[in-house]
């Protein structure tokens, strides 16, 4: 049975616009979606801004209810069984909020622990062993408004975890988080799933998803445009090499003709500064570095690099393709 | 329009608006009105308790108090909140002339404070049945706005103060408090220990709410005359004072970096 | 203790915790009681029909309890909200009135700091003899109005989350509660209609206990009542923060983003 069940996931939010006349708005953030995370899986869901990732993990930790659809943690229904649900799993958003700005990082945790109803003697330990899992041990005794940003993203982590719950949820844990605290974290969620958990994660960074996750659903504007395990998104999507040209003052039409090259699957163009950057997915049945560059006679080309696609190519190609 | 003129009323709707993000009238009405009515209605009350005073002299008394708390408070947040949103140093970052900047920030203040305190007057004359001379209600609306101005004032330099300090509204609420003490307003001034008498005569208020009394009873403009140009004096005062402490901060707070201090 | 107990109880401690570290905070419900305790004092110091000082004194302290109540309880869970701990706190298993009681108890609890300081205020500057009569009904009387009142406060912060419109009542409540709960004035001197109003609210019934614990007379009624009060506010809040939840799922308003 998968632990995490999403059957055709719909929500709508109505809010208002205009500040004089108020009209009545609907947004359609999530539009049918459909997923299933097994135990002991970190799963990811990736997306542009607005595509519907946190309105998704909210109806799965039953503080949203879906407009239509419906969903399922550890068998349990999120609209009906929230309490269930809500003593089974944990989850983390991003940012520097959600926190007792006065109280210290351990009282913090006593509360949440109270509330998850992890008391009596097991609670000093268990906020001892996340303390010491997320490596704040020491710091504890401190009042939460002098913590840095990753301090704080480790304690919203430590809170997540507290009752030890076997499903995570995590709403862009590293958002605003140094490369080397981001490192450290990626390496706690990775310890996450040692332990047995089943993770869903949402993150901007391709290279974290890449890293962490077992599988990925690509989300945009509300409905998944890709799935799979981070081989797979690749290798659907480019099919097969990047080739990367550098060149000075390409025109439109120049681009148009490269992509109508046989076996070019999609090409983009990135500014940098004087020159600019051709990213050219190809299949990979036939080298078409020659052609290519034949097609560009009469630009000035600098260097050329042909690579294998990264999931960000991936991505890219799965949430512009209209 | 004048570029300071445009300033002052650019400068005062923003600063109105900070003050009052929730102007819609469903709730303006509530808390700015039931508020000083409410504040009317329990000293006038505590006054029978205590065998002390008739309704009429809590009924004048508190409604121009409660302008106080409209003027000291809206001053405050005027630029408290400004701060808040941390705009205010953006706001400064302008060559706009400083003294339409800040005084336009003051006029929507003074008139909210002076409507504040005539809402007191209503609630007095509906539930407690006080009376005055109709003629008089002219003389008493001028006392309500010096009231006002020379609270706003007040405010202007606790604002000032503010500029300085993250606890604004603990500085308002420690001036509210000293007024509603000091300034005669549920306690006769003779009734008060020598040095509060004292001090209540170089706070706003004291002599605004005497005159009010005596205009509410029947007396000319004329007769109070020294009490009002003694409370317009001191207006006059704490406004430049507030001012000066505005400008002379605003030149540090740009040197030490503290006008954004979150 | 049973689960809901601790939750309760550390949740109490917590918050009172993090009030108690709050500057605005701690400082309002520091000053405002001494100057209504002051304005009183002086106001029945300068005639001879008025009540004692003590009377004052012990009006002053609790028209405390009510004043942190009505400008902060109103709002505790808007503020919560603006925390960004709203979410957190429904998210957890515990049951929602047992998580938001605590916050609106520990902020009326705040209000027991004016007690101890308008007592003092009162003996030091005013000369006001603290004489309590029965000590151990008076430490009985003040955590039992502490908890209607708090309660008061949850009902009337789970009201005005739901009729948003509303919320910036709470603070209009002030005076209007202190008029006519007896805190200073007695209710004899009110019109009669107003009389089953007071008599609904806990403020009216705190204030008679911790009076009549220190002054003298029947405390065990408006104990009883407090706490009949106390049930009636829980089943009232109960019943508002389950239309709540359920309203707040349905159209997002847990969170502010
Ligand atoms: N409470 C709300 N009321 C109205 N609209 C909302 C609300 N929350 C989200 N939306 C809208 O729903 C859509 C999806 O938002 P959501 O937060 O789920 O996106 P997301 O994928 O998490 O984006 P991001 O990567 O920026 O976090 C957006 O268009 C957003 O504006
Ligand atoms: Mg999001």
């Amino acid at each position: 049975m998968a632990v995490i069940e999403a059957i055709e996931l719909r929500r709508t939010y109505r809010t208002t616009t205009g500040v004089i006349r108020r009209k009545p708005l609907e947004v359609e953030a999530v539009r049918g979606i459909s997923f299933a995370v097994e135990q002991g899986e970190l799963f990811g869901l990736l997306g542009p801004n607005g595509a519907g990732k946190t309105t998704t993990i909210k109806m799965l930790i039953t503080l949203l209810l879906p407009t239509s659809g419906e969903a399922r943690v550890l068998g349990h229904n999120v609209v009906d069984d929230a309490r269930e649900v809500r003593q089974r799993i944990g989850y983390v958003f991003g940012g520097d909020r959600g926190l007792y700005e006065r109280l210290s990082a351990y009282d913090n945790l006593r509360y949440f622990a109270e509330l998850y109803g992890v008391s009596g003697k097991a609670q000093r330990a268990r906020i001892d062993e996340v303390l010491e899992l997320v490596g704040l041990k020491g710091r504890e005794s401190e009042r939460v408004e002098g913590y840095s940003r990753g301090m704080r993203q480790r304690l919203h982590i430590a809170r997540g975890i507290l009752h030890d719950p076997e499903v995570v949820f995590l709403d862009e844990p590293t958002i605003g988080v140094d490369p080397v605290g981001a490192r450290e974290l990626r390496t706690l969620i990775a310890n996450l799933i040692a332990t047995g958990k089943t993770v869903l994660l949402t993150t901007h960074y391709m290279f974290e998803a890449d890293a962490l996750c077992d599988r990925i659903a690509v989300i945009a504007k509300g409905t998944i445009v890709g799935e799979g395990t981070p081989t797979q998104l690749k290798a659907n999507v480019a099919g097969g090499r990047v080739t990367e040209i550098e060149v000075f003052g390409v025109d439109d039409a120049a681009v148009g003709r490269l992509r109508g090259i046989d076996g070019v699957t999609a090409v983009t163009v990135e500014d940098r500064d004087q020159k600019q950057l051709l990213i050219v997915q190809t299949t990979s049945e036939r080298e078409l570095t020659a052609p290519l560059l034949s097609e560009l006679d009469g630009v000035e080309v600098g260097r050329v690099a042909s690579r294998e696609p990264t999931l960000e190519d991936a991505y890219v190609a799965l949430v512009t393709a209209e | 329009m004048k570029t300071w003129l445009r300033i002052f009323f650019v400068g005062g709707v923003i600063s109105f608006r900070a003050l009052f993000s929730w102007i819609r009238p469903s709730i303006y009405i509530p808390t700015m009105l039931l508020g000083p009515t409410t504040q009317v209605l329990f000293f006038a009350y505590l006054g029978r308790t205590a065998h002390l005073k008739s309704d009429s002299w809590f009924v004048v008394g508190n409604a121009v108090q409660s302008a106080s708390v409209a003027a000291l408070f809206g001053m405050g947040f005027a630029i408290d909140g400004e701060r808040w949103t941390q705009t205010l140093s953006a706001v400064l970052a302008t060559p706009a002339n400083r003294a339409a900047l800040f005084l336009g920030r003051a006029l929507p203040v003074l008139v909210n404070a002076a409507v504040t305190a005539a809402t007191g007057f209503l609630g007095g004359a509906l539930l407690l049945g006080f009376r005055m001379p109709w003629s008089q209600v002219p003389a008493l609306a001028l006392v309500l706005l010096l009231a006002s101005f020379a609270c706003t004032g007040l405010g202007m330099l606790t604002g000032a103060v503010g500029l300085r300090m993250r606890d604004v509204p603990i500085i308002a609420n420690l001036t509210m408090a000293v007024l509603l003490i000091f300034c005669g307003v549920n306690i006769p001034l003779d009734k008060l220990p020598g040095w509060m008498h004292r001090t209540a005569d170089w706070l706003p208020m004291t002599h605004s709410i005497a005159a009010a009394r005596r205009i509410a009873e029947g007396a000319s403009l004329r007769s109070v005359s020294s009490e009002l140009l003694r409370e317009l004096a001191l207006g006059l005062t704490y406004l430049l004072v507030g001012f000066g402490l505005m400008r002379f901060f605003e030149q540090e707070g740009r040197r030490l970096g503290t006008l954004d201090r979150a | 203790m049973t689960r809901g107990a601790r939750v309760f109880w550390t949740g109490f401690v917590l918050h009172f915790k993090n009030l108690s570290a709050s500057p605005f905070m701690m400082v309002t419900a520091a000053i405002w009681p001494l100057v209504y305790a002051t304005l009183a004092f002086l106001m029945f110091r300068a005639t001879h029909q008025a009540p004692s000082l003590l009377y004052a004194a012990l009006g002053a302290a609790v028209m405390g309890i009510w004043s942190t109540t009505a400008t902060s309880a109103g709002g505790a869970i808007q503020q919560q909200r603006w925390l960004g701990i709203l979410e957190l706190l429904v998210g957890t298993p515990a049951r929602l009135i047992l998580v938001l009681a605590p916050i609106t108890v520990a902020i009326a609890g705040i209000g027991v700091y004016s007690i101890a300081t308008t007592l003092l205020w009162g003996r030091l500057l005013f000369g006001v003899p603290i004489h309590v009569l029965h000590p151990f009904l008076f430490a009985v009387a003040i955590p039992a109005a502490v908890l209607s009142i708090g309660m008061l406060g949850l009902v009337l912060a789970s009201s005005f989350v739901l009729y948003r419109s509303a919320s910036n009542l709470s603070q209009a409540l002030e005076y209007p509660i202190w008029l006519i709960t007896g805190m200073l004035i007695p209710l004899s001197l009110l019109p009669g209609w107003v009389h089953p109003l007071a008599w609904a609210l806990a403020p009216t019934w705190g204030m008679r206990a911790v009076r009549r614990a220190a002054i003298g007379g029947d405390v065990g009624v408006p104990l009883l009542v407090c706490a009949a009060l106390t049930v009636a506010y829980t089943v009232l809040a109960f019943l508002l923060l389950h239309h709540f939840e359920r309203l707040a799922r349905d159209r997002a308003t847990l969170a502010l983003t």
